[in-house]
This record gives C-alpha cells, sequence and structure tokens, in this order.
C-alpha cells in the first residue's frame, strides 16, 4: 500500500497545486485560497505508522517542494518545516490514545489547525494576517474533513487504522 | 550472546550512519534544488500552462455561475444603482470633454506630471498564491523586466513585476504585505459630476471656465498618502496627515511622487476612514478596484516617462 501511495502522491500533490493556484482563486473567501498540499501532505502523515521516517520525510520533501514552486520563497523553507512538523505530528498522536474506531475528528482537526498555523507563522515570520489567517484555516479544515472521511470510509473495511 | 552483541553494536552504527546520512543527502537536494530553481519553476509553468488555463477557464465559469444564484435578489437594485451611475457618467463625460477643449490651465497642471503614454505587454493570469502573488504567462522572452507596472484594461493597477522567468513572471500585487504604493485622492471628478448633474442648464464658454478654476482649486487639494497591502488581496491608506480631509468614497490614483508607477493608475476607493486625533496619520480602509474575478488579461507596462 505505502509503494502505491507514494508513486500516486506525487501526481496528487501535482494536481492539487495547479487546483489551489487557478481553480480555487475564484473561490477565495475575503483572498484567502485553502492550502490544499498542506491538507493532503497532513492526511499522508496522519495515517502513517509512527515509524516509518522515511516516508514523512519523502511526503515532506515532495510537499515543500510544491509549495516551494508555487510560493516566491527559496527552495528548502517550506521542506525542512514539513519534515520538522510531519515528525512533530507523529510525537503528538503517540501520546494521544489510538481507540479501536482510529483518531476521532476532533484529534485530527485539533493537530490540523495547529500544524497549519505553525507552518503560517513561520513561513510569514510571525507576522500573519489574523483574520486571514483564520479563514485559511477554516477553508482548508473543510477539504482536511473532507479528506478524513475518505479515508476513514477506506478504512473501514480494514482492520488497522493505519493507510498502509 | 557475542553474536547479538555484535548485531546491537552493528545497529548502532548504522543509526549513527542513517542519522549523519540523512540530513546531508537532504541539504544537498535543498543546494541542487535552489541551483536550478529558475529552471524548475519555469518549466514547472510551461508544462502546467495548458492545464491551469483550463482549470482557470472552469474556476471562473463556476464561480460567475455561483455568483449570478447568489446575486440574483440584488439585480434590480443593481440594475438600477448602473443606470443611476451611468446618467451620472454621461453628464460627467460632456462636461470633461468640452472642459479639455478649451481649458489651458488643466494642461498646466498635466505639465508637472509625467506623460501618461507608454507602451504595455498583454499577459494572461495562470495562477495566484497565498502571497498576494500571481504568475503571468510573459517572462523574459518577451521582455518582461523586474519591477514594470501591471495594469488591466480600465487603467487600474495590479501590482508590478516581482520575479522573472524565462516563459512566466510573478506578479507582487499591491495587497501583497510587503508593497506601498504613493497615492493621491481624486476629488476633480467626483465632485464635478455632483455639482453639475443638478445645473443641467449651464454649459455655456462661461461655465466651462468656472469648471476649469474648480478643477485646478480641487487639484491642489489633492490628499497625498500610501497605499500598503495587507495581505488576503485587501489594502488600506496609510500617512495621511490628521489635518488633510479624506471621505468616504473618494478615489484614490497613483501619484506623480511614485517613481514605481506611472501616475493616474486606479488604485482604489475609500470605504472607512479611521481616524484618532491622538495619531499623527489618519488610515482608511481601501476597496481596491482590482478584481481578479473579473480580469481577462493583465497589461505589463514596458515603458513610461519618469520624470516629474
Amino acid at each position: 500500500m505505502i509503494w502505491f501511495w507514494s508513486i500516486i502522491i506525487f501526481p496528487l500533490f501535482y494536481f492539487f497545486a495547479i487546483l489551489q493556484t487557478s481553480f480555487l482563486i475564484y473561490f477565495n473567501l475575503f483572498g484567502s485560497i485553502p492550502n490544499l498540499i498542506f491538507v493532503l501532505f497532513f492526511i499522508s502523515i496522519f495515517y502513517t505508522p509512527k515509524n516509518n521516517y522515511y516516508f514523512i520525510i519523502f511526503v515532506g520533501l515532495l510537499a515543500g517542494i510544491f509549495l516551494d514552486i508555487i510560493s516566491i520563497s527559496q527552495f528548502g523553507i517550506s521542506i525542512i518545516l514539513l519534515i520538522i512538523i510531519g515528525l512533530l505530528i507523529k510525537k503528538i498522536q503517540f501520546l494521544l490514545k489510538d481507540n479501536d474506531n482510529g483518531y476521532s475528528l476532533f484529534y485530527f482537526l485539533v493537530i490540523f489547525l495547529g500544524s497549519l498555523l505553525i507552518y503560517n507563522l513561520v513561513l510569514q515570520n510571525l507576522s500573519i494576517n489574523l483574520i486571514n489567517s483564520l479563514i485559511e484555516l477554516v477553508y482548508s479544515s473543510v477539504f482536511a474533513i473532507f479528506g478524513f472521511f475518505i479515508v476513514k470510509k477506506v478504512l473501514k473495511n480494514r482492520k488497522s487504522n493505519k493507510i498502509f | 550472546m557475542n553474536f547479538s552483541g555484535k548485531s546491537f553494536v552493528n545497529k548502532k552504527k548504522y543509526a549513527w550512519l542513517k542519522i549523519l546520512l540523512i540530513p546531508t543527502i537532504l541539504f544537498g537536494l535543498i543546494f541542487a534544488l535552489n541551483a536550478f530553481s529558475f529552471q524548475i519553476k519555469n518549466s514547472f509553468q510551461v508544462l502546467s500552462f495548458p492545464i491551469q488555463k483550463t482549470f482557470s477557464f472552469a474556476g471562473k465559469s463556476s464561480s460567475n455561475w455561483i455568483g449570478s444564484f447568489l446575486n440574483a435578489t440584488n439585480l434590480s437594485k443593481e440594475n438600477y444603482n448602473l443606470k443611476n451611475e451611468n446618467q451620472k457618467l454621461l453628464a460627467a463625460l460632456s462636461i470633461l470633454q468640452s472642459i479639455q477643449e478649451g481649458n489651458q490651465a488643466l494642461s498646466a497642471i498635466s505639465e508637472t506630471c509625467q506623460d501618461k503614454n507608454f507602451t504595455t505587454i498583454m499577459a494572461g493570469i495562470t495562477g495566484l498564491n497565498n502571497e498576494d502573488i500571481l504568475t503571468i504567462n510573459k517572462g523574459s522572452e518577451d521582455g518582461i523586466k523586474e519591477g514594470m507596472p501591471v495594469i488591466d484594461q480600465y487603467n487600474v493597477l495590479y501590482g508590478k513585476i516581482f520575479k522573472v522567468y524565462k516563459n512566466f513572471s510573478q506578479v507582487m500585487l499591491i495587497s501583497n504585505k510587503n508593497n506601498v504604493v504613493n497615492v493621491q485622492t481624486q476629488k476633480i471628478i467626483s465632485k464635478e459630476i455632483e455639482s453639475n448633474i443638478d445645473t443641467d442648464d449651464k454649459t455655456s464658454t462661461e461655465n466651462i471656465e468656472e469648471n476649469a478654476e474648480k478643477i485646478i482649486f480641487e487639484a491642489e487639494k489633492n490628499v497625498n498618502g500610501i497605499v500598503k497591502g495587507a495581505g488576503g488581496l485587501s489594502i488600506f491608506l496609510d500617512l495621511v496627515p490628521v489635518d488633510d480631509k479624506i471621505n468616504n468614497g473618494e478615489i484614490l490614483i497613483t501619484s506623480c511622487i511614485d517613481q514605481n508607477f506611472p501616475k493616474d493608475i486606479l488604485v482604489g476607493r475609500i470605504i472607512e476612514i479611521q481616524k484618532n486625533d491622538q495619531k499623527p496619520f489618519q488610515q482608511a480602509q481601501i476597496s481596491p478596484f482590482f478584481n481578479l474575478k473579473s480580469v481577462k488579461n493583465l497589461f505589463v507596462i514596458t515603458d513610461y516617462k519618469k520624470d516629474i
């Protein structure tokens, strides 16, 4: 499964990067666009087994490259930031109780919002526009929740609560 | 026992190797990406342009379709307002035409500022990111250079060229947090429209002269300030001395102080003034004229006179 995901994740990131920069700009809410690349990165990391560091680095690297391509910043900022966030997500998940039904939506949302906020804060040198950032967080979380339920449905027939 | 101890040492050795090797590879990769950053970003845009164009078209169409549903209730009101505005504009147009013909004083004002003639290159929008950076499909091959102003067909300011690649460029919108534009309020047209609509019988030469005097007087009173980007496609007016009078609804245009943009380019309209007597400057919220949902093409100004 992980090999399948590793192959499919590249075109998915590419598709989401284009969707985010060309289609969703016409659906901006007060100038904010959802960060679909981050959503995909987060879902991939959230359902990765804890010790799969290579995969976390791989996903962080890919997501970072695409985020850096569509931004004005140099290559590397998003890559390093996402790898650190990815490892942090796994640490936080380790502290949370992994019940039979997998993680609850509440845990998922809290970690998602926290990690996206950290990403935006660091990327913009702590000088974020509060209202716009909040709108972006909420807008992105709508897509993240959608992704959460899709993955949950996929996992319904599997015994494991990990996608891989 | 000996064997397991040996394997433990080996495992530890490999763990250290991994810890050293992974960051080294990672930083090497980042270094390589930065070394070829120009080519990578350019290739991405060139390859993605056909898809982006399709997505952009689909996005614009569906956004307009949804927008028309949401605004259906306001259509009659909007129509009424537009008709009213059209009448006012027609009245203003006739006044301005007659003023232009006979008014020598107006040309004296324009002598102090640069000529508005400039050459442009048309470009299509291919993307926008969360940092208020637009991507257009023209690059260094088309003669685009960093710092060139970007407007639309209605003379509305969008921003300036931030970074140029071979086949595309990044435009820093005026709403980007790092953007600053020198502006001035445009009181001439709005005040003249209001005053002349009521006095529709006055069209004589005497009236034209009177209007011209008013225009000169108003032009001298134009307030200067700075428009700063606030992110999220929003802008605000700043550094307007607290004694200067600005009103809601006033139009902001680029001033001849600004060497980065040609003068008289439309920027936005004042919607809410934030005045505090304890502060030396007043601020105002601005509704920008640029509209990414309706714009079809942008124009990069490649050459304009910068002399004041």
